[in-house]
C-alpha cells in the first residue's frame, strides 16, 4: 500500500491546491470598477447589457403582468404621461394634460410630429384604439378594472358598445377621457404601460401574432424568447438628442452568479439581483459603493392573518401576533434588503408621521393581548395558548422559507405554534385566496401604481373578497374603511387624502388583518462609466436617459485580470 | 425479428399515451390556477376569471382532456397559416396534424415552441453523450489495463466523486475556474452563430459528459476485467498480438454491449432537457423550458415537454433493444 500512498500523493496535493484556489478566489474582494472615460457632457452612442434570472412573457402593453417585463415595455412604448423619478406624473407623448374641475375629464394635448416606430404618425385616434384594445373583453389583460371609472367601460366590457364612450377625440391631438366619478388614481393608472399607444398595425383588437411596435424611445430590433431582447435606437423619438444609446440588451434567464461574473468582466453594465453575500461585498468595497444603490418601489410584506379563521376570528389574537413580530430579528435574515415596517403606507406613498400609531413589537402587550382574547401563555411554563397548531403556507425558493422560522419562533412565545407547509408558489397562491383554507400566511403586495389607493382597495377592502382568488386573503371587511377607501380615491385634494389614508392606515393597524413586517428592496451597482442611471418609484432599471462614458476598450480592460497567467498572479498575490 | 420490432412499437405508444394522460390529469388537478399564473400574484379576480374563460380552464376536465387528446393527432389542410383560428397552432406533416395548443404564458403555438427547442437539446445531449462516452472508455480501459495500482484506484475514487457531485456543483465549478477565472470559454448562453454555438455547448456538455462519464468509467472497467478472463481473449493473447490489440479489439467489443444500453438511455432522458444544466448556463433547450412551465404551470407547454421526453426515452428503449439484436446474435434467437 505504501508505493500506492507515495504515487497519489501529488494528486492529492494538486486537488487540495486546487480546492484551495477556489476557497480564495471566493473570498477576493471585487475587483476594480471600470473606469470611466471622463466625459462632461452625454455621449451618444454604444450598447447597454442587462440581465435578470426571469423571463418576459409578452411585450404587449395590454397584457403585460410583471416587472421586468415592463422595464423593456416602458421603453418600447411611450405614454401620453409618464411618471418622474418620484413617481409623479409628468407629460410624455402629451406635452401638457388638464383635469376639469370636477374632477370628471383629462383633456392631453399630443406633441406635434409624433411618430410610432412603423413611421406612421400618432394621432389621438391612435390612443383612442389602442385603449380600445387594451381594454376590449377578448384581451387577456390583468390590469383592465384599474380603468373601470371610465364612462361607458361597463358597457363596453360586456359588448353592449363597439366603443368606450368616455375616451373621445377632440382633435387630432387631443385626447379627453370623461370619468363617471372623480377619481384621484386614474391618472397614475393611466400613466401605467397598458394604455399605452401601440402601432396601427397592432389593430384595434389584441393578437397574439402582433409584432410589438410603439411610439417609445428604443424599438425592437430582436427577440429570442426565453434568451435575449434587443431595443434600438428610435430615431423618430420627441425628444431632441436622446435617446442617448444605440442599444440596449436584456438576457434573461441568468443565473445571478452569473450575472455578477458578468458585471465584473464588463459584459454587464448593470446588476441588480446579487446575492446576499455579494451585496456585501460590493457594499463594503469603497470603489463599489458610491456605484450602487436601492430601488425605491415601495412594497409591504407581512402576516396575512384571515379573520373568518380560528383563532384569528379574534381581534385580540390578530393583535398579539402584530406586537409579538419582532421586525428588528426579522430583519436580520436579509439586512441588506428588508427594511422594517410598522404600518401600510410606506414613507414615499404618504406614512412618514413619527406619531402614527402604528403597529410594534412589544412582547408583554403581545402577551396581554393573549389573555385578552381567553388564550393566556405562561412563557415560564409554556402552558396556555391557542391549543392546536396552525398551518402555514410557505412556498420554496423564496425569503419565506427562512421567515417562517423566524415567525415561528416568534409566536411560539405567545402560544401560538404554527406549522409550516412548504408547497409550490403556484399552490400557495391558490391557498392563501382561497376561502376557509389558510388561516395564516406570509404575503406581500408591490406597487401597481404609486397611490396609496393601491395599499388598500386590492387588499383590505369588502369589495377585494371572493370565494376563489380573493386578493383580500385575510377576508377583513370593515364598512368604515371600504367608506373611507371609497373617499379617498374620490378626493383630489393630497391635504385631504393624505388624512384619509392615514385614518384608514389606523384602522389597518388596529384591526390587524395584517401584521406588517418588512418593506423589501433590490441593491444594485453600476460600472462608474454607466451614466444618467436614475433609480425610479415606479420603474426598476429605469435606463431610457443612460449613457454610455466608456474608454477605449484597452483602457477599459485595464483593471480587468485576463488570462491564466494574469488570473493565477492575481490569487497567487 | 419483424414482429417483434412491430409488437415493440405498439408498446412504445402505448407508453406514450399513458404518460400523456396521467400526466394531463395530474397537471389539473394539482392544486393551482394556471388563470393566475398568467395575470399574476396582484390581478383583480374578474380579470382573471376572465382569463380563465379564455384558456378554456372554466370548462371540466374531462372535456379538456377530450379536446386536447384529439387535437394532439389529427388530419387537416397539407398547407396552414399561423393565422389559421383552427389549425394555425398545428405542426403539419403533409395532412397530418400535430396539435398541442397554445401555451399560456407565451401565447405561441407549442409545437413551434418545441420546433426552437428540440434541435438545440438534441445537440447538447449529443455532445453530452460522446463525451461521457469518450472519457468513461478511455478511463474505463485505463482503469482496467492498469487493475489493481495507483492509475486504477485514482480513476476509480475520481469516478466515485464525479457520480457524487451533483451536475449543479461540477457545473458551477467548471464556469467559475474555465470562464469566469481563465477566460477560456464564455460564461453562458448559446452564442448567435453555428461557430459560436459550439463554443458555448462546450461547458454545459462537459458538465453532463462528466458526471456521466464517472459512471461509464466503471462499467467499463469492470466489464473489461471480466472480458479479459474469457477464452477468446485469453487465445488471442497467446497468439501472441500485441496488448492494445487484445484489449481493443477482443475485449472492449464486449464491454460495449451494457454500454450501449446506457448510452441509450442517457440519450433518451438527456432528450427531455438536462434540467440543472441548462439552466445553469442558460442553454435554451427544452430542461429550461419544463422548469418555467411548471414553475407557471403552463399546461400545453408541460404536456409538449413530456410528450417529447417520454417518446425520446421510448424511442431510445426500443433502438436499444432492436440493437442488441445487431451487437449480439445470440438475442437474434
Amino acid at each position: 500500500m505504501r508505493w500506492i500512498r507515495k504515487r497519489t500523493e501529488p494528486a492529492a496535493v494538486a486537488a487540495l491546491a486546487a480546492l484551495a484556489w477556489l476557497a480564495c478566489a471566493c473570498r477576493e474582494p471585487p475587483p476594480s470598477p471600470i473606469a470611466a472615460a471622463g466625459n462632461p457632457a452625454p455621449v451618444r452612442g454604444g450598447e447597454l447589457h442587462l440581465a435578470s434570472f426571469g423571463d418576459i412573457k409578452s411585450l404587449d402593453p395590454a397584457v403585460a403582468s410583471d416587472s421586468l417585463t415592463d422595464e423593456a415595455i416602458q421603453l418600447m412604448f411611450a405614454g401620453l404621461v409618464d411618471f418622474d423619478d418620484q413617481g409623479r406624473v409628468v407629460p410624455d407623448l402629451a406635452e401638457r394634460f388638464e383635469r376639469s374641475d370636477d374632477g370628471l375629464v383629462y383633456r392631453f394635448f399630443l406633441r406635434p410630429n409624433l411618430f410610432f416606430q412603423d413611421g406612421s404618425p400618432l394621432r389621438a385616434e391612435d390612443c383612442k384604439r389602442s385603449i380600445e384594445r387594451a381594454l376590449h373583453p377578448d384581451t387577456p389583460s390583468s390590469y383592465s378594472l384599474f380603468y373601470d371609472r371610465i364612462v361607458g367601460f361597463d358597457d363596453f366590457q360586456s359588448r353592449k358598445r363597439d366603443h368606450l364612450a368616455g375616451v373621445v377625440v377632440e382633435g387630432e391631438r387631443v385626447l379627453a377621457v370623461h370619468l363617471r366619478e372623480p377619481d384621484a388614481t386614474f391618472l397614475p393608472a393611466f400613466a401605467m404601460q397598458a394604455l399605452r399607444p401601440v402601432c396601427p398595425s397592432a389593430g384595434d383588437r389584441y393578437d397574439d401574432a402582433w409584432q410589438p411596435c410603439g411610439a417609445g424611445p428604443f424599438e425592437l430590433a430582436s427577440w429570442d424568447k426565453g434568451r435575449r431582447l434587443r431595443l434600438v435606437r428610435f430615431d423618430k423619438w420627441w425628444e431632441p438628442g436622446k435617446p442617448y444609446l444605440d442599444a440596449i440588451t436584456y438576457s434573461y434567464g441568468m443565473n445571478v452568479v452569473t450575472e455578477r461574473y458578468k458585471l465584473e468582466q464588463g459584459d454587464l453594465d448593470i446588476d441588480r439581483e446579487l446575492s446576499l453575500p455579494d451585496t456585501f461585498r460590493y457594499q463594503n468595497d469603497p470603489r463599489w459603493k458610491p456605484l450602487g444603490a436601492y430601488d425605491g418601489i415601495p412594497s409591504i410584506n407581512g402576516e396575512e392573518m384571515n379573520v373568518e379563521m380560528p383563532p384569528f376570528d379574534n381581534v385580540e389574537v390578530r393583535r398579539a401576533v402584530a406586537a409579538a413580530i419582532d421586525r428588528d430579528e426579522l430583519r436580520l435574515l436579509k439586512t441588506s434588503a428588508l427594511v422594517p415596517l410598522y404600518r401600510v403606507l410606506v414613507p414615499v406613498l404618504g406614512g412618514d408621521d413619527p406619531n402614527f400609531p402604528a403597529q410594534k413589537y412589544d412582547y408583554a402587550a403581545a402577551l396581554e393581548h393573549m389573555r385578552r382574547a381567553g388564550y393566556a401563555y405562561d412563557p415560564k411554563t409554556g402552558k396556555g395558548g391557542w391549543p392546536k397548531p396552525i398551518t402555514y403556507p410557505v412556498y420554496k425558493q423564496g425569503l419565506y422559507e427562512l421567515s417562517a422560522q423566524v415567525v415561528q419562533q416568534q409566536l411560539a412565545k405567545i402560544g401560538l405554534r404554527i406549522e409550516i407547509k412548504v408547497v409550490s408558489y403556484p399552490t400557495y397562491l391558490m391557498m392563501t385566496k382561497r376561502r376557509g383554507t389558510a388561516a395564516l400566511a406570509p404575503s406581500s403586495w408591490a406597487q401597481d401604481y404609486p397611490d396609496p389607493n393601491d395599499f388598500f382597495e386590492p387588499i383590505f377592502t369588502t369589495s377585494a373578497i371572493n370565494d376563489e382568488d380573493s386578493n383580500n386573503g385575510s377576508f377583513y371587511s370593515n364598512p368604515k374603511l371600504d367608506d373611507l377607501v371609497k373617499r379617498g380615491r374620490r378626493e383630489l385634494d393630497p391635504k385631504k387624502r393624505k388624512a384619509i389614508y392615514d385614518e384608514a392606515d389606523a384602522i389597518v393597524c388596529s384591526d390587524a388583518p395584517w401584521a406588517m413586517e418588512y418593506q423589501y428592496r433590490y441593491y444594485g451597482v453600476h460600472q462608474p462609466y454607466v451614466k444618467g442611471l436614475r433609480w425610479s418609484a415606479v420603474w426598476p432599471n429605469y435606463v431610457r436617459d443612460v449613457w454610455l462614458d466608456r474608454a477605449s476598450k484597452v483602457a477599459m480592460r485595464a483593471g480587468v485580470p485576463r488570462g491564466l497567467l494574469a488570473s493565477l498572479a492575481e490569487v497567487l498575490r | 425479428m419483424i414482429r417483434r420490432a412491430f409488437r415493440r412499437v405498439v408498446w412504445a405508444l402505448l407508453v406514450v399515451w399513458a404518460t400523456t394522460t396521467i400526466t394531463f390529469f395530474i397537471n389539473n388537478v394539482l392544486p393551482s390556477d394556471p388563470a393566475r399564473m398568467v395575470a399574476g400574484p396582484q390581478a383583480r379576480p374578474r380579470d382573471v376569471e376572465r382569463i380563465r374563460q379564455q384558456l378554456g380552464l372554466d370548462r371540466p376536465v374531462l372535456e379538456q382532456y377530450g379536446r386536447f387528446m384529439r387535437r394532439l393527432v389529427h388530419f387537416g389542410p397539407s398547407h396552414v397559416s399561423p393565422k389559421d383560428p383552427e389549425h394555425g397552432t398545428c405542426a403539419t406533416f403533409g395532412p397530418l396534424h400535430f396539435d398541442l395548443g397554445k401555451s399560456y404564458q407565451q401565447r405561441r403555438a407549442v409545437t413551434t415552441i418545441l420546433a426552437e427547442r428540440l434541435p438545440r437539446t438534441l445537440m447538447l445531449a449529443l455532445a453530452a453523450v460522446l463525451v461521457e462516452t469518450l472519457i468513461g472508455v478511455l478511463t474505463g480501459l485505463l482503469a482496467a489495463a492498469k487493475r489493481n495500482t495507483a492509475t486504477d484506484h485514482l480513476t476509480v475514487g475520481l469516478s466515485l466523486v464525479g457520480i457524487s457531485a451533483p451536475t449543479f456543483i461540477l457545473g458551477l465549478v467548471l464556469q467559475f475556474v474555465l470562464a469566469h477565472r481563465l477566460r477560456l470559454l464564455p460564461l453562458d448562453g448559446f452564442g448567435d452563430t453555428p461557430a459560436k454555438h459550439l463554443v458555448c455547448l462546450i461547458l454545459p456538455a462537459l458538465t453532463l459528459g462528466i458526471y456521466g462519464a464517472a459512471y461509464y468509467t466503471r462499467v467499463v472497467r469492470d466489464e473489461l476485467i471480466g472480458a479479459v478472463k474469457m477464452d477468446h481473449v485469453r487465445t488471442a493473447r497467446a497468439k501472441g498480438l500485441p496488448m492494445w490489440r487484445v484489449w481493443l479489439r477482443h475485449a472492449l467489443r464486449n464491454a460495449l454491449v451494457p454500454l450501449v444500453t446506457l448510452v441509450g438511455l442517457d440519450l433518451g432522458s438527456l432528450v427531455g432537457g438536462a434540467i440543472v444544466t441548462e439552466t445553469l448556463f442558460r442553454w435554451p433547450g427544452l430542461g429550461a423550458l419544463s422548469v418555467s412551465a411548471l414553475l407557471d404551470r403552463d399546461g400545453p407547454v408541460i404536456m409538449g415537454t413530456v410528450i417529447v421526453s417520454a417518446t425520446g426515452i421510448v424511442l431510445a428503449n426500443l433502438l436499444v433493444d432492436l440493437s442488441y439484436a445487431l451487437l449480439d446474435p445470440r438475442v437474434r434467437r
